[in-house]
Order: structure tokens, then sequence, then C-alpha cells
């Protein structure tokens, strides 16, 4: 008795000191904010409250998003806004001057065709692979596995590195004398130049943006798998569906709000890929990993030919891309909450 | 056909025993029963029948085949599931024709059996509705649709009116009885509801821990529970116990005492009984009547619930509780004395393993 009641005041004196300097800082906000409020009225108070976080956010989106779209109008090389002369739609006349769009070579600014296309073809294909590996690993993942929280883990831990470590590990293993010709050459296998041939270092690409972000998707499947009632398996199988059946006309159809999600994010993300590939690839060799954040990124700081009104530009078209998928998301939510409220 | 025998079944999750040498005939066309309370292997057993759950031991016969490894598709039984299990995204008459067109049936065929259930279960008007835009009472239908259609062996319900609100699982229940009558097939139907089970009932199957603690007749278990537990569940008010023991034994009546003190003489033929043996007796609330004679239980009135047709009165006699559903309306309040006459209601016997004494 006399021990519980010595815990709790230990615990309530404890509280009270770790208490003591929030109460100290109410106390001293105390003052201040009733005159603000006096000033701006109750109903005034939630705008001061969130004016730090709008601030915040209009500091280091909105004025960046602005100053972006004035930068895409000006032209010359240097940096400051002020020094810069005022272009129009040059920017973009220029980005989109072009005798055949399917070749970017016939365009003024060949570069950046060259990464639309890489873009494009990066995007159809690491969707495309990236829905097919996460569906099949979450559908496997689903099954009554011996260990199933340790493979859970496994496939999911990629997604906690940052992409610059991913994109350093897949280097080392990749490179001349990497990881797999070390082994390749145990078994008689001569090393390969993987990040140098051109085609390879498309495919690394692609596999690599897949080891990295597939554990994401296939959580997302998982637990749009989990959802489905099982009663419905038994029905099923109570009415001698065969398996392919099931999945066809019962899983992928119930799973298709998720898969919808798992379609737009991966593909907003796949549209933005940049790092690991800088990492891994650097672009190269010559232009055959070069995406458009890439391009962005040295036409607007790292070439020698730095042009940032021109970045500004591809970023401001890029945006517009992620715009709208992001739309596309947005519906998809809204008509996944009236279905479920329906 | 639709006979289904069970013998010696045993069903095992790991280390957990759940069904425990389960032996069991239902005849074709039987409307059967599981009852018991929440966690007693009703749902198992009949899981087990479905084909959903292999069994560890014995074996599950139907139509005189064995069925152990057969598959839950191909032992012709059909189930209705407690949460319906409709697939969500297709419509009333695609949930229908989806275990038809498992098996190749011609289209023209699963139309006609799909009209001929929807006629018989009144959901023509639903056909082209998800199950999402039905009422709980319509998705039910659509659920039992779907084991129509299939023209099974055996119908399996589990537990298919506790999803429903209390007038409309009345009302279904009546369709239920109905339907069995007109198709005529077996139908195994598990419940915790005794009510349920006393309305729809050919046997009444009583579980408990996973075995069966009774097989019989509603009223066979109503008037003849084979032990306290089986007496206790069926019968609602639940049945009283007191506990008494043997005091004098003559040809064809035994007197028993109370632990009150009270004197009750009971109709007894059989051998089993000793002067000085302890016993619980039981009697149902409605078997008991109110009196006005000092010889009778004196009780102290606890609760009075006025139902209008009948009042059931929550009673305390010598700190055992008694509970009696009396005819009418009676002016008692809590408080009160009064007393309660078992004259002539059938007293029910029990040894201290808890089994009916013979010749009670």
């Amino acid at each position: 008795m006399n021990t519980n009641m010595s815990t709790a005041t230990l615990t309530s004196r404890l509280g009270g000191l770790l208490m003591a300097p929030v109460n100290l800082l109410m106390r001293v906000l105390d003052i201040p904010l009733r005159a603000v409020q006096k000033a701006a009225g109750i109903g005034g108070m939630a705008a001061v409250f969130l004016a730090p976080n709008m601030l915040i956010f209009g500091i280091f989106v909105l004025l960046p998003l602005v100053i972006n779209f004035v930068y895409s109008m000006t032209g010359g090389t240097a940096f400051f806004l002020s020094e810069r002369e005022f272009v129009g739609a040059a920017q973009y006349e220029r980005l989109f001057q072009c005798a055949n769009y399917l070749d970017p070579m016939s365009c003024q600014e060949d570069a950046f065709w060259t990464a639309v296309g890489n873009t494009f073809w990066f995007v159809v294909l690491q969707v495309s692979l990236m829905i097919l590996t996460a569906l099949i690993t979450a559908l496997i993942l689903n099954r009554d596995l011996a260990a199933r929280s340790f493979w859970r883990a496994v496939f999911f831990f990629p997604v906690l590195l940052s992409p610059v470590v991913v994109g350093l590990i897949w280097k080392w293993i990749l490179q001349r004398q990497g990881l797999l010709n070390f082994g390749l050459y145990q078994f008689g296998v001569e090393p390969y130049t993987w990040l140098t041939d051109r085609n390879w270092t498309f495919v690394a690409t692609i596999g690599v943006s897949l080891w990295a972000h597939m554990g994401f998707y296939a959580l997302i499947l998982l637990a749009g798998l989990q959802a489905i009632p099982k009663d419905l398996y038994e029905a099923a199988e109570m009415d001698g569906t065969k398996p392919a059946r099931v999945f066809w006309r019962i899983t992928l159809p119930l799973l298709m709000p998720n898969l919808l999600v798992v379609v737009v994010l991966a593909l907003i993300r796949a549209v933005q890929i940049f790092d690991e590939v800088y990492v891994l690839t650097g672009g190269g060799p010559g232009t055959s990993t070069l995406y458009l954040t890439q391009y962005i990124y040295e036409t607007g700081f790292a070439s020698a030919l730095r042009n940032p009104g021109l970045a500004a530009a591809a970023s401001i078209l890029m945006g517009l891309v992620l715009v709208v998928l992001t739309l596309v998301q947005l519906g998809i939510g809204q008509r996944g909450e009236k279905k479920g409220k329906r | 056909m639709g006979e289904i025998k069970l013998s010696d079944v045993n069903k095992s999750f790991g280390s957990v025993h759940v069904l425990k040498d389960i032996d069991l005939h239902i005849k074709d066309g039987e409307f059967v029963v599981f009852v018991g309370p929440s966690g007693c292997g009703k749902s198992t057993l009949l899981r087990t029948i479905a084909g959903l759950e292999k069994i560890t031991g014995g074996v599950i016969e139907i139509d005189g085949k064995r069925v152990n490894e057969v598959s839950a598709a191909d032992r012709g039984l059909a189930m209705v599931f407690q949460s319906y299990a409709l697939y969500p995204h297709m419509s009333v008459r695609q949930n229908l024709a989806f275990g038809l067109e498992n098996s190749n049936m011609p289209k023209n065929e699963v139309a006609e059996r799909i009209a001929e259930a929807a006629r018989m279960l009144e959901i023509e008007p639903y056909l082209e509705r998800r199950p999402g835009q039905l009422s709980g009472g319509q998705r039910q239908r659509v659920a039992i649709g779907r084991a129509i259609v299939r023209r099974p062996t055996a119908f399996l319900l589990d537990e298919p009116l506790s999803n429903l609100d209390a007038e409309l699982r009345v009302s279904t229940r009546a369709e239920l009885a109905a339907l069995h009558a007109r198709l005529g097939s077996t139908m195994i139907y598990v419940t915790h509801d005794q009510v349920e089970a006393m309305t729809l009932a050919h046997r009444i199957v009583v579980m408990r821990a996973g075995k069966i603690e009774q097989v019989g007749t509603p009223l066979d278990l109503y008037n003849t529970p084979a032990n306290r537990f089986v007496a206790g569940f069926i019968g609602a008010p639940h049945m009283n116990f007191l506990a008494g023991e043997v005091a004098e034994l003559q040809t064809g009546t035994a007197t028993l005492t109370t632990s009150g003190g009270h004197r009750l003489l009971v109709p007894f033929s059989g051998h089993s009984l000793s002067v000085g043996d302890k016993l619980t007796i039981g009697i149902r609330p409605q078997h008991i009547t109110l009196a006005n004679d000092p010889g009778s239980l004196k009780v102290k009135v606890r609760l009075v619930e006025a139902l209008g047709s009948e009042t059931v009165i929550h009673a305390d006699l010598n700190g055992e509780k008694l509970l009696a559903v009396v005819p009418g309306q009676k002016q008692l309040s809590p408080g009160d004395e009064a007393y309660f006459s078992v004259a002539g209601a059938p007293l029910h016997l029990f040894d201290r393993n808890g089994l009916r004494v013979k010749g009670s």
C-alpha cells in the first residue's frame, strides 16, 4: 500500500517537474496571446495559429514556384533575377522547337527531348514492372508462409534507405570491379562493364528503382488483400471456383482501389526519378539514362552552359504532368470515399 | 438425397481440441440445428461438414460415401455464411450465376435457375443491383438464393439471421421454415439462439466445449433434458436450479427437501436414488404458480417485470435465486413476500455430475 502511494506521489512529482517549463512557457505566451486575441477576435485566432505553418509553406513552396515561373520567362546565364532579361515564352518555344518530336536530334533542345523520351520509356517499363512485382510479392506475402513477418520486413527494408545509399550500394555491385562481376568470375564468366553499356544501364536503373521502392507498393497492396473478407474466398471454394478465376473475378476487382492508388503513386514517383540514377550512372553512358529531373538539374546548375530559364521552363512542364497525375489520384481517392460511404 | 453421417469426428487446431468424438446421423430432408454457447465448436462442426476445415480424426459420409478427402466444391453442399459473403462488385444476378458458371452450365439453364430462385425468394426487382445497394434482409435472401441455384444435396447455414434486426429475424425465420418445407432438402443450421433452434428444428444438437451434449426433437430437449447444461440452455427464461436432498423414497414417489427445508414430492420410479443423496432440482419458470398456501415455497420478491400478458418475478428463496413466469398481471413489488407453488409441476432431477436421474 505504502509502496503504491509513494510511487503515485513520485509519478505526480516527476510529472510536475517535467511540465514546469511548459507551464512557464504558457504563462509567458499568455500575455501577448491575450493581446493578439483582443485584436484579432476569437474567430481570427485560428488564422493566427495557422500563420507560422502557412508562412513556411509560402516561403519554401509557393514562393519558389512563383519565382520558378518568373525564371522561365527570363533568359541569359546570370543567376540573380534582377540581372536577367525578360524573354516571354522564348524558353518554352525553344523547348518545343522540333522538326520531328519523335526524333530528339531534330529538336533545338535535343537533350530535353532525349530526357523526355528516356523518362517516358522508364516510366512505362518501371511502373508496369513495379505493379507486377509488387502484386506478385503481395500475393505471396499474403499466404500462410513460414516466417511471414520476416519476409515482409525483407521486402520493405530497401524502402527505408536513402536514394543516394541505394545508388551507392548498386554501384558497388554493378561496377567493373564490383560484387556481381566478382561473383560471375567465380563461375568462370568474364567480367562485364554493366554500367557503361547503354542497354544494361537503362535496365539497371529500372531494376534498382524497382528494388528500392517495390516494398512500399507491395505493402499497400498487401493491406488491400488483407481487407478482402475471407468468407468471399470460402464462398468461392464452396462454388468450386478455380484459383485463376478467383484471382481475376474476386481478388483483382476488389484490389482495384489499392491498385489504382499504387499505379498513380508509382507514376508520380517514376516521372521524378533522379537521385539513385544520378549516383549510379550519372545519366550515362552518353545520354542513355538521362531522365528529366537530371536534365533540369544539369541545365539549371551543373553544366558549363547553364541556362536557369530553360531549366525553369522544363520544370514547369514537368510540374504540369505531375499536377495531372495528382488530380487523377485525388479523383480516384474521392471515388473510393464515395463508394465506401455507399 | 442428403443423408449425412459423422462417426467419431475429431478436429484440433494445433494443441486445441475443438471437436471431440462427434457421432451424428442426419437423415435426408431433416432440418437439424446445432446450438450451443459461443466457442462450443458448432460453426467448426458445420465447416468440417462443408469441407472448409479438414478433420483430424473420424469419418464424414454424405449419402453413404466417405468425403473426408473430397474438396468442398465436390461435396455437393451449399453454404450460407453469417456475413452472407456476397461478392460486392457483382450484381445480384452475377452473384447467383458465379457458382453455376464454374461448372460451365449452359447459359439458358443458368438464367432459368436464377429466375426460379429469384421468384421463390422475391428478389426479382433487385437482380441488377449490387449487394451494397440492398438492405440486410434482401442480402440475406440473395445469400440463400446463391445456395438454392446450386440445387445442393444439403444446405449449411451458419448463423444466417444474426445480422438482422429482431423483427426481421422473426419473419425470416418463418420464411426459412417455409422454404425448407418447399424444397424438402436437408438443412443444417448453426445458431446460438435457442428460440431459433426450437422453432426451426426437427432435431436439435446441443453442443458444449466441442462435445455433443444431447440430440433430440425440440420438445424432447425441453421435457427431458439429458443433463443440467441442456436443461439450462433450452427454454427461456432459463430453468431454475435448487439444491436438494432425498428425504424419503416410496413406491412411485420421492420426497425431497430443499436447502430451506421445504419438502417437495416428485414422481420417481427408478432405483438410482437413495435416502440422503444430494441432488439438483430443476424447475422451469413457467411451471411455477403463485399460491396463498403457507406450505408452498416462501420467497422474497426482488424484481418484477410486467410484460402485459405475463409477469416475470425474480425472487429469493433462502439465498437461492428463483424465477417465475406467471400468466397475467400481478400486483407485486420488490420486497414483498410471496408463495411459489410447484405442486404438479414437472421437476427435473440431476445428480452430482449434472446428469439426469434415471426414472425421474
